[in-house]
C-alpha cells in the first residue's frame, strides 16, 4: 500500500503517459457526460459519474479490422494480412463495475477451448488503474451483482480515496514496479482499516443515492436457469422492447459481434468485426430465411439468460451483469436489467 | 501426426473441379495452396468449415467427405450473398478456409449397433460423411439402413453415391420423392414412410436424422414410436455462424453453442435447449 497526495493524483496518470496511450474519465464540457477517452492526462476526472459507455471498446473496439486481403482474379493470386496490431493502453480511473465487465471478457475471450486472437493481443498491452467508489451514483447496483464498489482482483493499481490522500494498492508486478519507480510514500496498516471503513460507508449509501435501481439477482437466478417464467411476463418485457441494441452496446459484459468483408476502392477487402446484438431481428436468421428466433420475447429472453443463468456464471465466475445500471439509463423502454430482474422476481406486470 | 485447426486466418484452397449436384447446389473439389495442410488437415464426420469466398465473407458449411479416403471437397447450395458469389466461380479460383470446428458425429460409440441414416433433401449432405466412413468400416457395425427422400427425382442428392450404396452388399438403402415424375419407377411419399417397409431395427440401434425441420419432427416421432431411445437419435444442427470458435455467439441455442458444443445433437439433448431448432 502507498499514498499520494489528492493533488498529486495524475502524477500516475502522467508517469504511465510515457509508456502507454491514457484513457481515462472526461466530462464533457457541453453534455456533462462522462466518456471514457482517449486524453491527455491533465483532463481526467476521477471524480467524474461512471462514463457513459464502457471502456470495453479498448479490448473489444465497436468496429476492427481483423485481416486485409486482396484476391486477384485473373492472376489467382492471393495476399492476406492480419492485422492484430494495438498500442498499449493505460486505462486510468476505471469503476469496480466496468472492471468486472473486463474480467468477464477475460475470461469469455481468452479462458476457454478458443482464444480469441484479436483480444488477447489488446488486452496483453494493457495497465489498469481502478478507482473506488466511495459515493454510489444515481443508477448503480453493484452491491446486488457482487462486483463493487471496490475493485477486488484485476488491477495493477487501485485508487481509493481517502481525506486528503489516495491510498493506493498494487495489484501486479507491473503496478508495484510503477510506484517504486514514482518513489510514493509507504502506507502503514491503519490504511487499511480506513480503507474498509470507506467501502463499507460507500455500500450503507447506496439506500440514499443509489434510488434508480435495485437487483435481486440471485432470486431471479433460479428461475431464469430453469426457464419456469410466465410466457406473458416475457412477453410483456418484449413489448417494451424497441430492439435498439442499446442495452447490449452500453453493457460492461456484452460480447456479441457481427464479422463482414468489405471491399476497398483499390480491390483489397477488410474482414471486420463489428458489436452486434441478440436484440436485432437477424442475429439468428439464415441466409435461407430460417430464422429460430423471430419473436423479440424470444430474443429478450434469450438476453437475461446469458445474464443471470447459472451456465453462463460457471463460463464467468460470476453474474454476467456487473451492476453498472447504464441498461436501466439507455434503455427507451424501461426494460433494463433491474426492471426485467424485477418482473420476473414477482412473477407479474401488474 | 499433428492434426491442425486453422482458427484465426483463413488458408488458401485452390477450386479443383466443380460438379453441378442438382438445382443450385454444386460440389466443389479443393485442395491447400500449402503442402503441409494436405497431411494435417482432418476431419471427424460431421464437422464444418468456414468458408471465405474473397471479396464476399464467410459461411459455415458441413464437409461431405468421410476422414479417410476421400477427396477433400464442400457441397453447397446458393442461398444467400456469399453462396451465389461462390456458385460464380471457376474451377482455378481459390478459398479460404478455417476449421475443421465441432463435435462430429460419434463414429467408436455406435460400433457394433445398427444403424439408420433418415436424410431428407439436402440433409443428406452432412451424413455423406458418416454414410461413407461406415462403408469403409461396415464389418464392424450391425444392419446400416440409408433412406433418402427428395421433393423430386432430380432432387435426389448425390445420385452416384446413392446407385453405388444400392448395389453395396452390407446396405440397405432405401429412396423416395414426393412428387414423382411420368418416368419415375421408385417409392413415392415422404421418407418416413418407408419405415414399415424397412423393417426397421429397435434394439441396439442408432439413428442419424436430417433434414428441414418439418421432416425432422415427424421423422423423430416415428423413430420414438418403434422404440428408438431419444438418446440414440442423432441430428445436426444448422445455424447462423460468423466465428466456428464460440465467441460470437450467433449460433446460441438455449445454454449451448452449436458451433463448439454442436453441431451434432442427441435428440434429447435437442429436447432440452427450449428453443426452436
Amino acid at each position: 500500500m502507498y499514498l499520494i497526495k489528492k493533488s498529486d493524483v495524475l502524477e500516475i496518470a502522467r508517469e504511465l503517459g510515457k509508456e502507454y496511450q491514457v484513457i481515462g474519465p472526461v466530462v464533457d464540457a457541453d453534455s456533462g457526460q462522462t466518456f471514457f477517452e482517449k486524453t491527455e492526462p491533465e483532463l481526467i476526472q476521477l471524480k467524474a459519474p461512471i462514463p457513459s459507455v464502457p471502456p470495453k471498446y479498448t479490448v473489444f473496439p465497436q468496429i476492427e479490422t481483423l485481416m486485409r486481403y486482396r484476391y486477384d482474379r485473373e492472376s489467382k493470386e492471393v495476399e492476406i494480412r492480419e492485422m492484430y496490431e494495438t498500442e498499449p493502453k493505460a486505462v486510468f480511473g476505471l469503476r469496480s463495475c466496468d472492471l468486472n465487465g473486463l474480467l468477464c471478457l477475460d475470461r469469455f475471450f481468452l479462458g476457454q477451448e478458443f482464444v480469441d486472437e484479436a483480444y488477447r493481443v489488446h488486452r496483453k498491452k494493457m495497465f489498469i488503474v481502478t478507482n473506488t467508489c466511495v459515493t454510489p451514483f444515481k443508477n448503480c447496483f453493484c452491491v446486488c451483482t457482487d462486483s463493487g464498489p471496490a475493485a477486488e482482483e484485476g488491477y495493477d493499481l487501485n485508487l481509493t480515496e481517502l481525506d486528503d490522500v489516495y491510498l493506493v494498492e498494487a495489484g501486479s508486478d507491473k503496478g508495484r514496479e510503477l510506484v517504486e519507480r514514482m518513489g510514493l510514500e509507504k502506507a502503514d496498516e491503519s490504511y487499511a482499516v480506513k480503507k474498509k471503513e470507506a467501502v463499507d460507508k460507500s455500500v450503507s449509501l447506496f439506500e440514499e443515492f443509489a434510488t434508480d435501481s435495485k437487483a435481486w439477482i440471485s432470486r431471479v437466478m433460479n428461475r431464469v436457469t430453469t426457464g419456469f417464467i410466465r410466457e406473458d411476463v416475457w412477453e410483456y418485457i418484449g413489448d417494451q422492447c424497441f430492439e435498439c441494441g442499446a442495452c447490449t452496446f452500453v453493457c460492461p459484459s456484452c460480447s456479441c459481434f457481427n464479422i463482414v468483408d468489405v471491399n476497398n476502392a483499390d480491390g483489397s477487402s477488410e474482414r471486420l468485426r463489428t458489436w452486434d446484438s441478440c436484440s436485432y431481428e437477424g442475429y439468428s436468421r439464415m441466409a435461407g430465411g430460417h430464422n429460430p428466433r423471430k419473436p423479440v420475447e424470444d430474443r429478450r429472453n434469450k438476453r437475461f439468460f446469458c445474464k443471470l443463468s447459472y451456465s453462463q456464471m460457471k463460463k464467468y465466475l460470476r453474474p454476467g451483469c456487473v451492476g453498472c445500471g447504464r441498461c436501466a439509463w439507455v434503455c427507451p423502454g424501461n426494460i433494463g436489467l433491474p426492471k426485467v430482474v424485477e418482473y420476473v422476481r414477482r412473477e407479474t406486470h401488474k | 501426426m499433428k492434426v491442425t485447426t486453422i482458427v484465426n486466418v483463413p488458408e488458401v484452397v485452390t477450386i479443383d473441379e466443380i460438379r453441378e449436384e442438382i438445382k443450385d447446389v454444386k460440389t466443389f473439389y479443393l485442395s491447400f495452396d500449402k503442402k503441409e495442410y494436405q497431411d494435417t488437415f482432418k476431419i471427424r464426420s460431421g464437422q464444418f468449415v468456414m468458408c471465405t469466398v474473397f471479396g464476399s465473407g464467410e459461411f459455415a458449411v458441413s464437409l461431405p467427405p468421410s476422414p479417410e479416403n476421400d477427396r477433400f471437397h464442400l457441397t453447397v447450395k446458393q442461398v444467400g450473398k456469399v453462396t451465389t458469389a461462390l456458385h460464380e466461380l471457376e474451377p482455378g479460383d481459390k478459398l479460404g478456409i478455417r476449421g475443421p470446428f465441432g463435435n462430429g458425429f460419434p463414429f467408436e460409440e455406435i460400433k457394433g449397433k445398427n444403424v439408420i441414416y433418415v436424410a431428407g433433401g439436402i440433409g443428406l449432405i452432412p451424413l455423406r460423411s458418416s454414410i461413407v466412413h461406415v462403408l469403409q468400416h461396415k464389418e464392424e457395425f450391425g444392419r446400416v439402413i440409408v433412406m433418402h427422400g427428395a421433393q423430386t427425382p432430380e432432387a435426389l442428392m448425390y445420385k452416384d453415391n446413392l446407385k453405388e450404396w444400392q448395389n453395396f452388399d452390407g446396405f440397405e438403402t432405401y429412396i423416395t420423392v414426393d412428387n414423382p415424375t411420368p418416368d419415375w419407377t421408385g417409392e413415392t411419399g415422404f421418407v418416413h414412410t418407408l419405415f414399415d417397409k424397412a423393417n426397421l431395427p429397435v434394439e441396439n440401434t442408432v439413428a442419424f436424422v436430417c433434414g428441414p425441420p418439418i421432416m425432422f419432427n415427424t421423422v423423430i416421432g416415428e423413430l420414438m414410436k418403434r422404440g428408438i431411445s431419444d438418446e440414440s437419435i442423432y441430428s445436426t444442427l444448422e445455424r447462423h455462424m460468423k466465428c466456428g470458435v464460440g465467441k460470437c455467439q450467433h449460433c446460441a441455442i438455449g445454454r449451448t453453442l452449436v458451433c463448439t458444443d454442436g453441431p451434432v445433437y442427441t435428440f434429447r439433448q435437442i429436447k432440452t435447449l427450449g428453443e426452436e431448432i
